[in-house]
Formats: C-alpha cells, structure tokens, sequence
C-alpha cells in the first residue's frame, strides 16, 4: 500500500490523519485502562476476558496507528506515534479520562464507548479510502463481540438491586456528561465528509447513537445521558488519571525507544 | 458411584459456590465435519456469560469452530460399574467374541475352495 495517501488532497490527508489519531488513541487508552484488571479481576473467567478485549482494543490501536504512519509519512512508525507523545499529545475522548475505577466504571466507560465507537465503525463501513473500509470491516467483526460483553454486563448491573445497581448508577453519574465525547465533532471534519471518508456529520452519528441507547435506559429505567459538557476539550486537556495512566503505558518505551523486542 | 470420581466434580475442585458461580462443561469442534470434543469448563453465573467466558478460553486463538456449552448439573452421569463392567463374560457381545479364521478354513476345505488370493494392488 505504498500510494496510500497519494491520492489525497492536502486538507483530506490532515483531516483524515486527525481522525485516525482519535480513534487510535481511543483504542489505546480504553486498552490499557482495562488491562489494569489482569491479573485482579473478580473471577479468573472474567480475568481472562476483560484482558483479551484490552488486548484486542491496543491490535486495533496498533493497526490505526499503522494506516497513520503510511498516511503521514514523517519518520515515525506505529510505536512512536503511540509512546512518544506527552499527556497532552494525545487526542483520545475525554470519556476515557477517567480513573479505571471500580468494576462498575469500567462496565459503564466500556458500554458508552463500545456503542459510541460502533456507530462510528458503521459509518466508516463504505468509506471512500480504501485501506481505511478494509480495516474498519475487521474490526467490526471484533467489536461485535464487544459489545455483547459489555451489554451483558450492562445489563445485569443495572437489574440487580442493591449494591450492583447503586455502583452502576454512580458510575454513570461520574461519566454520562463525557459519553458524547467520543462522538463531539472534528475540527477538520469537513474534508471526510466532502471526500466521502465517513458518510455523515458527527453530529449526525451522536443522535444515532443517543437514539438507539434511549430504549435500553428507559426498559433499565437510567437516568437519560445529559448533553456534552464543555464540548470544546473533548479530546485535549487530560486528567490527572490520564497521565497517571500514560507514565505506565510509556514506562517501558522510555527505557530505551530504540530497544528491539 | 464413588465419590471424588466423578470428573464433574472434580475439575481442580471448582463446584457451585456461594458466589452463584458454577461450573459449565465446553465442548469444542476444531473443524467442520469434526467430532464435538470436551475442552474443559468455566465457572459463571448463567449461560451468557458462560458462552462469552468458553469463547476466551476456547475460541480465542482461532482453534474452535463451533461450542457447546452445557451446564454441568444438567448432564446425567453414569459410572454404576454393575451396568458399565460387569463382572461374567461379555466376550461374545464383541464382534471380536467370534473368531472366523477357523470356521472359515474348515468351511472352505469340506466344499473344496482354496483360499482366495489377496487383491493385488
């Protein structure tokens, strides 16, 4: 795939890279985040699959980043572009800022973001950029899979009474005013939509995705999702679990980046 | 039956527990056409996560087709050594109880056949 961006106007490439940027740094960050569980997980199953989602969520990261650095073309490849940024680099929604949490948190973050992201594969499904449409089908295939874990969840959490429920909805209270983040409109987004790369406005892609949670809440009788706060630092200004978290996740890379493994 | 032999129970000591875990039995196909074989168990509360814990356990790598996951209370156990080993000869309910190389040679021998040749190749 050497003509990868090749074919690409100027401003299509920046928009395009931008968009890979937010949803690789959002597979990345909600990887790592729930791979805190290995190993302390409540049963070894559970263990077992919460682990293999984290590491299915950094191989699609890892993928995104690829496409990335063909389209960019700057000397960096998919590592570099992954750890070597500092907190305030990197581009993912704040829905994902949070502390990992409680098992409650992770359940919420998880299904806000695995619906939210769905919406968005979908709409990338019949993207007009090639490599991107390949990509985007396979993972979807992952993601199904996904979604069926966090809606399991989801659900039993929020229909058992007591200390399940109760934990749910403070989770939800903690995280619902960012759950639009992963959907907030790009600064560039313009380009995608006109070049046929995503077939409709983010704007677009939030009402779906609020309307087909809107049932599930109402049968589990939640609270609705409230609008987006500050919808301008939807992907910059990080938290302080964020960079908690980024320390981690570069801990190793900054040994030594030009380790080979 | 004796107890502590049946391989139900005695998966590394996991039974229903006050957790309201319990332990459900995967079978797995690793190819079309294969025959379903027992892969293992996992512990979960119900049926769904059940099949989501058996396809990390069983499914993750590509190596299953197909699972079937079958709740381990629900499957009927039957190792009565009475009804499975009985104790007097049975040899004559094996197709190996009837030895044919002597009839067959006395046979042929009081119509005048010799033995046929083995099919050339």
């Amino acid at each position: 795939m050497s003509a990868t961006g090749e074919v690409l106007l100027p401003a299509t490439r920046n928009a395009l890279s931008l968009l890979l940027l937010a949803m690789a740094d959002d597979e990345l960050v909600i990887g790592f985040s729930d791979s805190e569980w290995t190993g302390i997980a409540p049963i070894l199953e559970e263990d077992v699959a919460i682990s293999s989602l984290a590491q299915d969520e950094l191989g699609h990261a890892q993928a995104l980043y690829r496409l990335l650095a063909e389209l960019l073309v700057d000397g960096r490849d998919a590592d570099a572009i992954a750890y070597d940024r500092p907190p305030e680099g990197y581009y993912h929604a704040r829905l994902l800022d949070h502390h990992r949490g409680d098992w409650a948190d992770t359940i919420v973050r998880r299904y806000l973001y695995d619906t939210a992201d769905s919406v968005r594969l979908e709409a990338l499904a019949n993207s007009s950029w090639e490599p991107l449409a390949e990509l985007v089908a396979k993972i979807r295939r992952e993601e199904r899979y996904h979604l069926m874990h966090a809606g399991a969840w989801f659900e039993r959490l929020a229909s058992t009474p007591g200390e399940p429920r109760a934990r749910l909805l403070d989770a939800l209270e903690r995280m619902s005013a960012d759950a639009g983040t992963v959907l907030t409109e790009l600064p560039t987004e313009l380009a995608l939509e006109m070049a046929g790369i995503v077939d409709a406005p983010s704007r677009e892609l939030e009402a779906r995705w609020r309307t087909s949670l809107a049932p599930v809440f109402a049968r589990l009788d939640l609270p609705r999702l409230p609008p987006t706060r500050d919808v301008a630092t939807a992907r910059t200004s990080h938290s302080d679990a964020f960079r908690e978290l980024h320390a981690g996740f570069t801990s190793v890379r900054r040994i030594d980046p030009e380790a080979t493994w | 039956m004796g107890p502590g032999n049946d391989p139900r129970t005695n998966g590394g000591g996991v039974t229903a527990d006050g957790a309201g875990l319990e332990p459900w039995e995967v079978f797995r196909q690793e190819k079309e056409g294969d025959p379903m074989r027992h892969g293992g168990s996992v512990m979960a509360p119900d049926a769904e996560l059940a099949v989501h814990y058996a396809r990390e356990m069983y499914g993750r790598r590509q190596e299953s087709v197909r699972l079937w996951v079958v709740r381990r209370a629900d499957i009927h156990d039957l190792d009565d050594s009475d009804l499975l080993q009985p104790p007097l000869d049975r040899s004559f309910k094996k197709p190996g109880g009837y030895v044919m190389r002597d009839k067959l040679a006395t046979a042929r021998e009081r119509s005048g056949q010799t033995k046929p040749k083995a099919r050339s190749k």
